[in-house]
């Protein structure tokens, strides 16, 4: 089974620093799960995916690219000659434009199957099953036929730990640079520092005063605001308010669901 | 023509209340006869009093006769509450077109926010039209014009699915096409955005018809467009639509479905959290245990019970009775849970800041005066460790008693 792990060069966000994305990180250790794998890197310096090689990779292809090119046609090329059995990338870069549209735009050129949002992966070379976050623990279990590109979400295993003597022994390769790059249509876009926002207040009425948002956000409009308080009461009777209350929220079934 | 001749003298016995040893005399009562009317200012304010607020608000522009009756509001305003006028946009200059995930035929908040953002986008003149997968209530009161139901793919088939929502988009043509950034919505804008070969801007935190605004480069910066074609919307960064409801009119599907994808996908099943072992952060509904609760058997039995994740405060957590990681607080877990049931924790700041974001919290506690009794929505002043059996019996009753049922 070959797979390949798409690295890009992501940028540490508080000290801006080259570093590897840890959505990439924990896509090595999935990939190694499953058996050897090969990292694909296109840019001009390999040095910031050099930390993959620690990681649990023990080869990097880099394919060099000019600064400002669009990478998806010297990776679907590539890909096409390498014709993995699955691909995996992060979500998201790190420390650029952050849109996410690479693997997609891939998976669009090869006619690739893509899952994204992959916890963990199991299964051989016929079928493969993924795991897909959904949000707050809930997974959907996808069963593939084919070659596969998955995208990583952080909720996937933590990283392996980073191994020095790993990273020496691992080598990073030049393959064919893409002389023939393709500029990246940039829309005209402005730059500014960043300015944090005021944040929304949940439950705040629209148009109401400064002292309804204050309530709002300090939880005193809430659930708390209207709140019962029950002094000393009977022990089955607060177990029976507190099941009755639970259910009015919704995050309890009901007599007759949790039995079924 | 000659003025009357006032007598003061009658006028003043006329306005004298009667039948009290004292003279008494009510000024209130208009003058007949002579002189001007007189100005009662009291009464003015009260009129102008806008009605059915609690604040005290006065409308300065209604000008009160002053010896006219005044002119109360409350009329027309209740009959304005009885029946919300529902506003029609007959033909707009353009359409702005939202794609909301709608989990379960329901609008999410996150939903709503984007439509917020598209009214904003959309002005005056523009109308709102949402493209729903199967069918979704209560889109017109969210802020949509028009609204295109597509039919729902069956199965887990996102290819599919953006190939239909892009056909759709496409025979729409609208000027703006906007997403949330959520876990399915980010991914069909993407899938969209590559099959019309289309840039995308995402995460937008400020969508105005000016420009569109979104963090990169880990928030160092921020990116500022005009408004593009294709978009998705940040959560939490928009306000929702808050005007009067719309009227969401049908519009009718013109393009055909394409066929369903090639079967690449075998199998799609959906795994629902297990509460026992989802990281806290995770959890939806966290019941907790702190100094109050010295059986630690039962507390787990009743966790397991109610199908909640167990957490603890530092105090159980520092004596080594429950694991590091269950702990709820400022050093330990920042929860996002729905509900937050607390059993004998009386609320120390660090834990509260833990439990900040529970939308419900239900506390057991023998302190009535305890922080967490004054956060929670049902509180219960009783030792935990007296209700923790009785709920345990209650839901067993329960489990045994529809199993009776349905045997």
């Amino acid at each position: 089974m070959t797979i390949v792990v798409l690295l890009s060069a992501g940028r540490h966000p508080v000290s801006g620093a080259p570093v590897l994305p840890r959505m990439e990180a924990q896509a090595i250790r999935i990939a190694a799960s499953l058996g050897e794998a090969v990292g694909l890197h296109a840019g001009p310096d390999a040095e910031a995916v050099r930390e993959a090689l620690g990681l649990g990779l023990t080869r990097i292809e880099h394919i060099a690219l000019p600064e400002g090119l669009d990478p998806v046609p010297a990776l679907s090329a590539r890909l096409a000659a390498l014709a993995p059995d699955l691909v995996l990338a992060g979500r998201r870069s790190q420390g650029g434009a952050e849109s996410g549209v690479v693997p997609y735009a891939l998976a669009e050129a090869l006619d690739l199957l893509l899952i994204p949002d992959v916890v963990a992966v199991s299964g051989g070379a016929d079928t493969l099953t993924l795991d897909q976050s959904l949000g707050r623990g809930a997974l959907r279990r996808v069963s593939v036929r084919g070659p596969v590109l998955a995208t990583v979400h952080p909720d996937a295993a933590a990283p392996h730990a980073y191994a020095f003597g790993k990273a020496r022994r691992g080598a990073v390769e030049l393959v064919g640079a893409a002389a023939t790059g393709v500029d990246v249509p940039q829309a005209i876009v402005e730059e500014r520092p960043y300015r944090r926002r005021p944040k929304l207040v949940k439950g705040a009425p629209t148009g109401g005063s400064a002292a309804e948002r204050l309530k709002a956000a300090t939880g005193e409009g809430g659930s708390a605001a209207k709140g019962r308080l029950l002094v000393e009461p009977d022990p089955e009777e607060a177990a029976r308010e507190i099941l009755a209350h639970l259910r009015q929220i919704g995050v309890l079934a009901g007599p007759t669901k949790s039995n079924s | 023509m000659t003025r009357p001749r006032r007598d003061p003298r009658a006028e003043r016995a006329s306005i004298q209340v009667a039948g009290e040893a004292r003279p008494r005399f009510d000024r209130t009562a208009r003058r007949t006869g002579s002189g001007r009317p007189r100005r009662d200012p009291r009464a003015e304010r009260a009129g102008q009093r806008v009605a059915a607020e609690a604040r005290p608000r006065y409308d300065l522009s209604q000008t009160v006769r002053f010896d006219a009756a005044v002119i109360t509001e409350a009329q027309p305003k209740a009959a304005a509450a009885a029946s919300p006028k529902i506003l029609v946009l007959d033909d707009p200059a353009f359409l702005v077109a939202v794609v909301p995930d709608a989990p379960g035929g329901r609008l999410s908040s996150h939903d709503r926010q984007v439509l917020g953002a598209a009214r904003a986008l959309a002005g005056r003149e523009g109308g709102v039209a949402i493209l729903t997968l199967g069918a979704c209530e209560g889109v017109g009161p969210a802020g949509a014009d028009r609204w295109l139901p597509l039919d729902a793919v069956e199965g887990y088939d996102p290819a599919t699915q953006a190939a239909r929502v892009a056909a759709a988009l496409t025979a729409l043509a609208p000027r703006h096409i906007l997403f949330p950034e959520s876990l399915d919505g980010g991914d069909l804008a993407r899938r969209v955005a590559v099959r019309m070969g289309e840039p995308l801007f995402t995460n937008a935190e400020v969508v105005a018809a000016n420009g569109l605004v979104r963090p990169a480069k880990g928030r160092r910066v921020e990116q500022r467009i005009a408004p593009g074609l294709l978009s998705t919307v940040a959560p939490d960064a928009v306000a929702e639509y808050g005007g009067p409801p719309r009227e969401a009119r049908p519009l009718p599907v013109e393009a055909e479905a394409p066929t369903q994808g090639s079967k690449r996908i075998v199998s799609a099943a959906r795994v629902p959290a297990d509460p026992a072992t989802v990281p806290l952060a995770l959890a939806e509904f966290v019941a907790s245990a702190g100094n109050g609760i010295t059986d630690l058997d039962t507390f787990r039995q009743v966790v397991a019970a109610l199908r909640a994740t167990p957490g603890a405060s530092r105090v159980l957590c520092d004596a080594g009775l429950m694991p590091r990681h269950t702990q709820v607080g400022a050093s330990g877990t920042v929860l996002a849970a729905t509900c937050y049931f607390a059993l004998g924790i009386s609320g120390a700041p660090q834990h509260l800041q833990g439990v900040a974001g529970c939308e419900h919290v239900v506390a057991v506690n023998t302190d009535l005066h305890a922080a967490m009794i004054e956060r929670a929505g049902l509180a219960i002043v009783q030792d935990a460790q007296a209700v923790m059996p009785a709920l345990l019996k209650l839901l067993v009753q329960e489990a045994q008693g529809t199993g009776d049922e349905t045997a």
